[in-house]
């Protein structure tokens, strides 16, 4: 998604600060850039509002916002500890007179420095680009920051694909900025669509019912148009929904009806188109969700009674049941290391957003409170999830990370479903 | 000339055709015919006697066709008016309990007044639409729908309506009836439509 325009120069080499699994967080303080030839207020809506926010969503960082000193030399170094400051984050931004625009963003170890330690710059890295590309700049400058505090990309340039009723009975594929920009449609076929899954390379697959029935619509290749992927051509193949590509991208997971009214898992090779059946009981079977080696699914299904979450074998074998409590349990979402399963669990009229850790075999609750919470699709970096939540049928997009103390509302529209978190598209 | 003037009338009725009633042939004259003076209509009169005669037959003859027109037009309004009246009769929602897809006792009239009115009709086809309420996820209402549909079509199936005049289709969640969020607003929104193909 990054325009060649906007590269970041001189690649870091250095040792990682923390691991992704601390628990304790880094004062970062980022003054107002220096800016020469753009706007301060469009620096300030473009890149600083854009970068704060990064940050705080990031996870391992504390912005610093209260008790900052006026300069940021090394005068003013202790002031910056004082506040609670460890890195001190400068950039400036300046615009050249073919319309480039650099930004050299600099962090200073003011801690360490205090400490009278010997490297104190931990950061150095220039990003070039059009006035266009600021908010791109910022996401690249925070994810950058991110790898050189945790060793792992951070996930401030990802984007988030959803459904959005236009109107009663038509809904379309959109996709957005992770912090709720650039809204822009996928689809405009004036009808149904539903559930979309995004391939690691970024191919997107569908459900449409722009022919009467529901479809499975999705590209066989990259950046190739959407293509009619399921039923097969010439073949019967009843009602079909939910498509989730494997992690590999060339396999799709989805759910097929059969004639008794009963819905089963079955996987289509893209290549071979080879269907194989997974399930086959009495009952509904729908949700895949791949583990990230694509060895094994989770599914929802109501083979005991109500709907439960449950796990299986890539090849249908070793059916196992997950949730435990509560009656109405749905929409897995394995997350990307493989170790937590997120799920939705229905008490009192509403959903509530839960994680399931394999290690230890227990659930825990992510979100509490009046509104039904659904949907629920994991981060790249696993430390936040995007879900729906609303009542009265007016469900928006929200991220909380896993403790569900951050909070974020990305839309300001009703009628979104079904996001899917996802790198690059 | 009487021959001639008998002869104009008739083979006007035999070319005017189908619908006109023929009138006899007088009868024939018992006396030898006394010698004819010349006098008798023109040939101008004959003929204007002859436009008038099959005018009168045209006009006939195209309003009694409009009047069948209408006949059948009105037969046909009235067909279609009942055929309307027996679709809006027949085709009532059935409704579900909430993450049910069995057919209720109180829908049971419901579903036999359908079978009765497909055994009425026997060209009508329809496509059983399954719905739910707001309640459940995505997906597995999009399964509780087709669920729901195939229940209504084996029921109807049941009732000896052949299964090929019955299509299905699971909407899940996504088209609700009503834009209400209570129980009522549930109990309208879980349900089986029943639409002419």
């Amino acid at each position: 998604m990054l325009a060649p325009a906007l590269m970041a120069q001189a690649p870091q080499g250095q040792e990682v600060v923390l691991e992704a699994s601390a628990g304790t967080r880094l004062g970062i303080a980022v003054p107002r850039p220096t800016a020469t030839g753009v706007p301060e207020a469009k620096v300030a809506s473009d890149f600083h509002a854009v970068l704060l926010k990064d940050l705080d969503e990031a996870g391992p960082f504390s912005v610093i916002r209260a008790g900052a000193p006026a300069g940021t030399d090394p005068a003013s170094y202790k002031a910056w500890v004082d506040a609670g400051t460890e890195w001190l984050l400068t950039t400036t931004i300046a615009k050249s007179g073919d319309g480039t625009v650099d930004v050299v963003a600099q962090v200073v170890d003011v801690k360490a420095a205090q400490d009278k330690k010997a490297r104190t710059a931990v950061f150095t890295k220039r990003y070039t680009g059009r006035e266009t590309a600021l908010r791109r700049m910022a996401h690249k400058l925070a994810d950058d920051l991110m790898a050189r505090l945790t060793g792992q990309a951070g996930v401030a340039s990802t984007s988030i694909v959803f459904v959005r009723q236009m109107s009663p009975g038509i809904k379309e594929l959109f996709q957005m900025d992770r912090d709720g920009a650039n809204v822009i449609p996928i689809t405009t076929y004036r009808s149904l669509t539903l559930s979309p899954t995004v391939a690691p390379d970024g191919r997107i697959a569908f459900v449409t019912y722009k022919g009467g029935a529901p479809e499975i619509w999705g590209q066989r290749k990259v950046g190739g148009p959407n293509e009619k992927l399921y039923p097969l051509a010439g073949k019967p193949g009843g009602h079909c929904f939910c498509p989730v590509w494997s992690p590999d991208g060339k396999r799709l997971a989805l759910v097929q009806g059969d004639r008794r009214g009963n819905t089963d898992i079955v996987v289509l090779d893209i290549a071979t188109l080879k269907v194989r059946r997974l399930t086959d009981s009495n009952c509904i079977n729908t949700d895949p969700s791949w583990n990230p080696a694509g060895t094994q699914l989770a599914f929802t299904s109501d083979r005991e009674g109500g709907p439960q979450v449950y796990l299986m074998e890539e090849d249908g074998s070793n059916v196992r049941r997950l949730t435990r409590e509560g009656t109405y349990n749905g929409s897995p979402a394995w997350s990307p290391s493989g170790s937590m399963i997120a799920y939705v669990s229905r008490f009192e009229g509403k959903f509530d957003l839960f994680v399931y850790k394999l290690g230890d075999g227990k659930s825990y609750q992510i979100t509490t409170g009046v509104a039904s919470s659904e949907s629920p699709s994991w981060s790249p970096d696993e430390r936040r999830i995007v879900f729906t939540s609303g009542s009265r049928g007016g469900m928006q997009l929200y991220t909380t990370d896993l403790s569900g103390n951050t909070l974020r509302k990305l839309t300001d529209f009703d009628g979104c479903q079904s996001p899917k978190w996802i790198r690059s598209r | 000339m009487r021959f001639v003037r008998n002869l104009i009338p008739l083979s006007v009725i035999l070319t005017l055709g189908v619908g006109v009633a023929c009138k006899k042939p007088e009868p024939a004259p018992v006396e030898p015919p006394k010698p004819v003076a010349p006098a008798g209509p023109t040939q101008e009169e004959i003929d204007a006697q002859k436009r008038a005669a099959e005018e009168a037959a045209r006009r006939k003859a195209e309003a009694e066709a409009e009047a069948a027109r209408k006949a059948a037009a009105a037969a046909e309004a009235e067909k279609a008016a009942a055929y309307k009246r027996a679709v809006e009769a027949a085709l009532k929602d059935i409704n579900f309990d909430f993450d049910k897809s069995d057919i209720r006792e109180a829908d049971k009239a419901k579903l036999q007044a359908i079978a009765d009115f497909l055994k009425a009709y026997p060209q009508a086809k329809l496509q059983i639409e399954g719905h739910c309420d707001e309640r459940g996820t995505v997906e597995y209402n999009l399964g509780l729908g087709e669920r729901r549909s195939h229940a209504a079509q084996a029921y109807l199936v049941g009732l000896g309506v052949a299964a090929d005049r019955l299509s299905t289709i699971s909407y899940g969640k996504e088209k609700p009836k009503v834009q209400g969020h209570d129980e009522q607003s549930w109990l309208e929104n879980r349900r089986c439509e029943f639409k002419l193909q």
